[in-house]
């Protein structure tokens, strides 16, 4: 009787582990989807992409994307560059990269993804009709956007918009209130530190500093601080400030007038190696390109690779051949094994106290 | 010394509760942690200590090291102290409304504290927070009245959201106590000082201990405040600094070890602050449950009542009230930045995440469902390996206890990636991009809350009824069920509430699990607030505060009615 008693509830406690380690059927819930692992259940058409594009862009992009083909499945992760890296990192140890398809900010992370060959070459189907900043361009990625970056200004704490990168340092009005995303957490931010490296050298990051620029989080945030006035200015990235101001935040985005000086980042799409749902991807890569989406692109708010999409002039934006022009010229092969050192000076300069 | 259970005979069953026990925790917990060690000193099949030392010894380490220290001391002893008298106040004095009191000082542990600082954020930032703003345009002030990114802000806001960890157990310890001691203590002649100091202080301090010795354990191995508040103006602790460490590399292995080797700083923090709680402990060991029937006297507060009511309710207002206010408030924003005027407040965000955006409906759903499965397996697992502890004698218990508390002092994202390690298939199980790894995780994770409420309840319950029952014929089985669970049940539940809603907006670990289909609440708000969806994330927040709150209500109902 006692020994039953114990047995019972020892059973019961294993019975519940067993069901929790082998994660059998029956439990409270599984995700309807196909779970990505061992292959074993049918992962059927479900295209998974990583990306670090805002739901303001992506969200739109996949929705036309299943109008297209309503027979493929698509899901997205949208996170920070720095974050999507870290999981395809834990992916790839533990055997198997869940997502076909990654589109980011982070160029020099798809130059170190094409030496470790895990991406898989695709030369899109309408590449002719595409803008290319990549001189090495052999089909590995291929950008999707022309993401560019401006002085985003509270338009009630600044009047008067700032026209050279010196003005940051020069003028009052951006002491101890112009704020950095965190180049460790968004592609974009480093990206954008290491083109004002090569442009103006460390000596104009010590100049920001000494003016008391900060460093905030995520791309998205700085934009928000700015636009409460917690910051009075930051470094920002064009669609997300276009989204915050079309709903009527009291931001304006600035671009600098020197000649070479803006900051274009290009956003690549690659497709991973091994992927289950190839033909898919490839579908995904091709509609991504085409005149359809980058037209949301450019609706959203930001630089398209097309030039045969219309611009809206209320975003004030670089045309593609501008923004291709313009942008700060760099050997994206020479930063990338200078990223981790980059973070690192910039974090040591700006985050000094 | 040898307790019933364990020489009466049952020698087989009590080895197979053991073992059972060890099992569950050296699968669930100390498999991935060790892999995670493994990780951290092991280069490419071979043991290598320079590396790990190298890294040891950078200098950002030792103030990563040195601002976990002061951020969780300040905490630990602000919340002590603020727990500790809330709950007297609430238990053992006739303040009015302590029971509506006693609930309130309860919500805080209901919220999430990276949501309280994402408020906190929006009140006292130095040029923007609105009660800063306040003081500077309509008082005169020069600058803002506080900085809430400094340690002091930092350690206030841990404060308000981990005082209920102190605050929970001693009310029940005080609750429980048996107030013949203090009568007779004030029958023989001692004053009030002397019966505080030498019997109430005493029989609570285990109590109150376990109580800081969870915040201090917990406020190290935090990451949500400091991350919000800290890093715009360099301050990190070590769970930041692994969190930016991993992120920075684009996610290499080499920083994923980096990781790794910071984690075994953290793990050797709690397994010190462990040493030391023992220790303590051990000096005194009170049984405050004698069996019999009690109502603990109330002091009478006279001329303070209504003064220290009035405190009890700003504090409430200022620190509960408050921020959640300003959490819906901004969730009703058309953007983030605007007045907070008619025109620009709407429902439109609450309808859109209710109803419109996939990502917030898949989270709720998530998180309410792992957060249930989660608290119902550890809680039976915990009162299991809680009566091995502190019921069987046997050797090697004191393994199973660090065991049991070693995830509690791992970084949510440290322990998430010993999960991935371990159960992606390298071992024959592949959990990953399902909900069961977060799951997992979970029960890793909070395997030490069950333990600790489930020990607290079980070390309560004197020897002397299980004996009596054993005396009268009793077999093992019957004494358990008829003695020592009904007495646990109050420790199992609140095992149960101490994982169910935390896990309802658990972050740390969830973020490093989650797959397209498997977001939680609090990857969802912590994710929309990173990338700039301020009022998205808000109205997010708010919807995941009502639906805690709902629960704690619906549970609180079923309490009364079976009537515990």
């Amino acid at each position: 009787m006692r020994k039953k008693g114990i047995m019972l509830i020892v059973a019961a406690v294993m019975a519940l582990m067993t069901a929790v380690l082998a994660g059998c059927g029956g439990g409270p819930k599984q995700q309807s989807s196909g779970s990505g692992s061992g292959g074993a259940a049918k992962s059927g058409n479900k295209l998974v992409i990583y990306t670090s594009m805002k739901e303001s862009l992506i969200g739109g992009i996949v929705k036309g994307f299943k109008a297209k083909y309503p027979d493929i499945e698509v899901d997205y992760q949208s996170a920070g560059a720095g974050k999507l890296m870290a999981k395809i990192a834990a992916e790839r140890q533990s055997g198997k990269i869940l997502a076909d398809v990654i589109w980011t900010s982070e160029v020099p992370d798809f130059y170190s993804m094409k030496s470790e060959n895990i991406l898989e070459p695709y030369t899109p189907s309408n590449i002719k009709e595409l803008l290319n900043p990549f001189d090495d361009y052999d089909g590995s990625f291929t950008a999707a956007r022309l993401g560019t970056l401006g002085v985003i200004i509270n338009t009630d704490k600044i009047k008067e918009a700032p026209t050279t990168w010196s003005d940051i340092y020069t003028k009052p009005e951006y002491k101890n209130a112009f704020g950095i995303a965190d180049p460790a957490l968004s592609g974009t931010s480093y990206m954008s530190v290491a083109l004002l490296e090569q442009k103006y050298g460390w000596d104009y990051f010590q100049k920001l500093h000494e003016a008391g620029a900060r460093i905030g989080k995520g791309s998205g945030q700085v934009i928000d601080d700015t636009s409460v006035g917690e910051l009075s200015a930051c470094l920002g990235v064009d669609y997300i400030t276009n989204s915050k101001i079309a709903k009527g935040a009291h931001l304006k985005m600035c671009y600098m007038n020197e000649p070479n000086a803006l900051l274009m980042v290009p956003s690549p799409v690659a497709i991973f190696k091994g992927s289950q749902h190839m033909d898919a991807a490839k579908k995904f890569v091709d509609y991504l390109l085409s005149a359809e989406a980058q037209q949301m692109v450019a609706d959203a708010g930001t630089v398209p690779v097309r030039s045969d999409v219309k611009q809206d002039p209320k975003h004030g934006l670089p045309t593609p051949e501008d923004a291709l022009k313009n942008g700060i010229k760099v050997k994206y092969t020479e930063i990338l094994p200078e990223k981790e050192n980059t973070i690192k000076k910039f974090t040591e300069i700006i985050g000094k106290k | 010394m040898s307790s019933p259970a364990n020489k009466k005979g049952s020698f087989g069953v009590a080895q197979v509760i053991l073992f059972l026990s060890i099992a569950i925790l050296v699968i669930v917990v100390a498999f991935p942690v060790l892999l995670i060690l493994f990780n951290a000193f092991w280069v490419e099949d071979h043991f290598d200590l320079a590396n790990t030392i190298s890294i040891l010894k950078q200098p950002m380490t030792y103030e990563a090291l040195t601002n976990s220290l002061i951020i969780a001391s300040m905490s630990t002893i602000g919340s002590t102290i603020v727990g500790t008298f809330f709950a007297w106040l609430v238990t053992r004095t006739d303040i009015p409304y302590h029971n509506f009191m006693k609930s309130m000082f309860l919500v805080p542990f209901m919220l999430p504290s990276f949501i309280g600082a994402i408020a906190w954020k929006m009140l006292l930032s130095p040029n923007a927070g609105l009660i800063n703003r306040f003081f500077m345009d309509h008082l005169g002030f020069d600058g803002p009245i506080f900085n809430i990114y400094s340690y002091y802000g930092i350690s206030a806001v841990e404060v308000m959201y981990l005082f209920p960890f102190v605050f929970i157990q001693v009310c029940g310890a005080l609750e429980r106590m048996d107030p013949t001691l203090e009568e007779s203590a004030r029958i023989s002649g001692a004053g009030l000082l002397t019966i505080t100091r030498k019997i109430t202080i005493p029989l609570v301090m285990p109590s109150i201990l376990s109580g800081a010795l969870l915040i201090m354990l917990y406020s190290m191995a935090h990451f949500g405040t400091v991350a919000v508040l800290g890093i715009e103006r360099g301050i990190y602790n070590i769970p930041v600094l692994i969190y930016e460490r991993i992120h920075q590399s684009g996610g290499s292995f080499e920083s994923i070890r980096m990781g790794a080797i910071l984690a075994t700083v953290l793990v050797i923090s709690a397994a010190i602050i462990i040493w030391a709680q023992r220790k303590i402990l051990s000096t005194g060991h009170y049984q405050i449950i004698g069996g019999k029937s009690f109502r603990p006297t109330q002091l009478k507060l006279r001329g303070l009542r209504i003064p220290l009511m009035l405190f009890c309710f700003a504090y409430i207002g200022f620190t509960i009230v408050l921020p959640t206010v300003i959490i819906f408030l901004v969730g009703g924003l058309s953007t983030y930045g605007l007045p907070f005027t008619p025109e620009n407040l709407s429902l439109a965000n609450y309808k859109f995440i209710l109803f419109d955006f996939d990502v917030t409906r898949d989270a709720i759903f998530n998180s309410v469902t792992l957060g249930f499965t989660a608290a119902v397996i550890t809680m039976f697992a915990g009162v299991m390996i809680s009566y091995v502890i502190v019921k069987m004698k046997v050797r090697g218990k004191g393994i199973l206890e660090f065991l049991g508390m070693l995830p509690f002092s791992v970084p949510g994202s440290v322990i998430a990636l010993g999960v991935i390690l371990a159960w992606s298939g390298q071992f024959g199980i592949n959990l990953y991009n399902t909900v069961w790894i977060i799951l997992v995780a979970y029960i890793a994770r909070y395997m030490a809350f069950s333990l600790k409420a489930n020990s607290a309840a079980l070390e309560q319950i004197h020897d002397s009824l299980i004996e009596a029952a054993r005396a009268c014929g009793a077999t093992m089985w019957q004494s358990l069920k008829d003695i020592v669970l009904p007495l646990a049940k109050p420790g199992m539940l609140a095992a149960f509430f101490l994982i169910f809603l935390p896990s309802l907006r658990e972050l740390t670990v969830s973020i490093m699990l989650y797959a397209p289909t498997t977001r939680t609440i609090g990857v969802a708000i912590y994710t929309l607030n990173e990338d700039g969806e301020t009022v998205i994330s808000c109205a997010l927040a708010g919807i995941a505060l009502i639906i805690i709150v709902l629960g704690q209500f619906i549970i609180n109902h079923f309490n009364k009615k079976a009537g515990v």
